[in-house]
């Protein structure tokens, strides 16, 4: 017969009843996994829309006519496209009052064929009147962008070599992104002197993107930002009188940014409540399995009393039982979780078309530690009922009613 | 009545999701002119799921001691599906592939839980098996 000492007491009571001990593990892994992989979601989902909104540098986008929607898609990544203008548009929209700066983008969709690596949006942009890609990529690439050379976004397949292949042509990657969690991250940056270009061998292998006619002048969107103290939409009217064109686009990149937030907002709060309830209901279960059980010790507790055990003793004894079962069960549910949430990252951002970033690992860490905490004091908030009822002074009587 | 050994039960669960999965919904990336390291790995990591599958399946007719013995092995073989897909084969570079985004993370997870769940399972096998001699020696004194 091994010896127990009362250090291993409460983890030998645990093992006496393995089906109990086992159930109440599951009970707290299932809280642990519910409310560490409910904060792990929403923190890589606001930081998304953090880097999101670090990437918006423009305060309007000027698209062409029924193109809105499609250029909001771009900027959330929830798809691909190309649109262009077939008038100098950018000149158009710098004439009109309360433009601070305005720059000109060019979107090309790639194809997911043979003559591609994959369907990756193409941006080309003009670094002499840029304020929006430009400021980004030289906190990562300190270079010029020279005609023919591209900057690949963190989820473009960069091949050995480091090129890509786009329309059957072979463009060296001069740069990769770190990961932002938006569209951008699946885009390649051109300089907008190679847009003929990749226009030229898109024809060459009979998927034009855009005409060869518009092959020097298409422009998709001039992104703008309006000088202090005007209003974007007042620009937008501003635009559209001094250029005389009634039916463009226009898309409100901080208005988008600040939509998403709430209804990522809403979505979280709605969250945050059924975690509550869940987390309520699974501690009325703990509590009640305790409270039957210590009911069901009485004898157990009058053996300890007998042979000289302290009121303080039983009460830690019980508290160190449920303290175990809530590490158990926090050590498996932060397992699961992040098994079920780390390396599926990619897979999580792609079905939920929203912005989504793995957060650090620093911060992961603290969540972790945090879930197991959080499950150790769950552990031991079920058990309190109990624990107050054999520190009471009538105890000794109340275990004696078991004898 | 016999009694179905549980601890045989995660090698034969993982070897048959490590198996299926790469054949199903965690394939490799479908479309390439020729097969790339995706494709090895999937078919590698099929095989290493039926060895897995057998293990169990022979650990289920085992007596405790050897059924740890087949279960550390089950542990070893699930590192083996952790490695294919990481270090030894490999899936394509780009992060929105099918394989990379599925099957490598899908690979990884069965592999890490086949891991852990056979080291406890052979644990388990051995305490019952030190049971089973302290029973055995009880009888013969």
């Amino acid at each position: 017969m091994p010896h127990i000492t009362l250090a291993r007491l409460p983890l030998e009571n645990l093992r006496r009843r393995p089906l109990r001990t086992a159930m109440l593990i599951v009970v707290v892994t299932m809280l642990t996994v519910a409310v560490y992989g409910g904060a792990l979601l929403a923190a890589n989902l606001g930081d998304g829309i953090d880097s999101m909104s670090e990437r918006m540098g423009a305060d309007l986008m000027v698209t062409p006519q029924n193109t809105g929607t499609q250029a909001e898609a771009l900027l959330t990544g929830s798809s691909s496209g190309t649109f262009y203008f077939t008038n100098d548009i950018a000149a158009l929209v710098s004439k009109a009052d309360g433009v601070a700066r305005a720059t000109a983008q060019t979107y090309i969709a790639s194809l997911s064929a043979d003559c591609c690596d994959g369907k990756v949006q193409i941006i080309g942009f003009d670094p002499s009147t840029d304020f929006v890609i430009e400021p980004w990529i030289v906190s990562q690439y300190d270079g010029a962008l020279a005609t023919g050379e591209a900057i690949a976004g963190s989820g473009i397949n960069v091949s050995a070599d480091g090129t890509i292949r786009l329309y059957g042509h072979e463009f060296p990657v001069v740069a990769q992104l770190a990961a932002t969690g938006t569209g951008l991250d699946n885009a390649v940056f051109v300089d907008s002197s190679t847009v003929p270009q990749v226009i030229g061998y898109s024809a060459e292998v009979g998927h034009a993107a855009i005409p060869a006619a518009y092959a020097d002048k298409a422009v998709s969107a001039v992104l703008v930002k309006v000088a202090d103290g005007y209003d974007a939409h007042k620009v937008a009217d501003n635009i559209a009188a001094a250029s005389g064109l009634d039916g463009l686009g226009y898309v409100y990149p901080g208005g988008l940014t600040a939509t998403t937030r709430a209804g990522l907002d809403t979505i979280v709060s709605y969250a945050a409540a059924f975690l509550a309830v869940f987390w309520t209901m699974g501690l009325i279960v703990l509590v009640a399995v305790f409270t039957s059980a210590t009911n069901e010790r009485k004898r157990e507790f009058a053996a300890y009393r007998i042979m000289g055990a302290t009121r303080g003793t039983l009460v830690s004894l019980v508290v160190r039982e449920s303290a175990a079962i809530g590490l158990a069960g926090g050590l498996a549910g932060v397992t699961l979780a992040s098994l079920a949430i780390l390396p599926f990252s990619t897979l999580i951002a792609s079905r939920l078309q929203l912005p989504y970033l793995q957060t650090g690992a620093l911060r992961v860490a603290a969540m972790m530690l945090l879930a197991l905490a959080f499950a150790v004091a769950t552990g031991v908030l079920a058990c309190l009922a109990s624990a107050v009822r054999l520190s009471a002074p009538e105890t000794y009587l109340t275990l004696r009613e078991g004898e | 009545m016999t009694r179905i050994p549980f601890t045989a039960l995660p090698a034969v669960a993982f070897g048959a999701l490590a198996a299926i999965a790469p054949q199903t919904f965690a394939h490799a990336c479908q479309g390439h002119d020729t097969p790339g390291a995706c494709h090895y790995a999937q078919q590698a990591a099929t095989g290493i799921g039926v060895a897995m599958l057998a293990i169990g399946v022979i650990a289920l007719f085992a007596r405790p001691a050897m059924r740890a013995g087949l279960n550390a092995a089950a542990a070893v073989i699930a590192l083996l599906l952790i490695a294919v897909p990481t270090v030894l084969i490999g899936v394509c570079p780009g992060a929105m592939m099918h394989c990379r985004m599925v099957m490598l993370p899908t690979l990884i997870v069965v592999g890490a839980l086949a891991a852990i769940c056979c080291l406890i399972a052979a644990w388990a096998d051995l305490r019952a098996d030190r049971a089973d001699r302290a029973r055995t020696a009880l009888a013969a004194a």
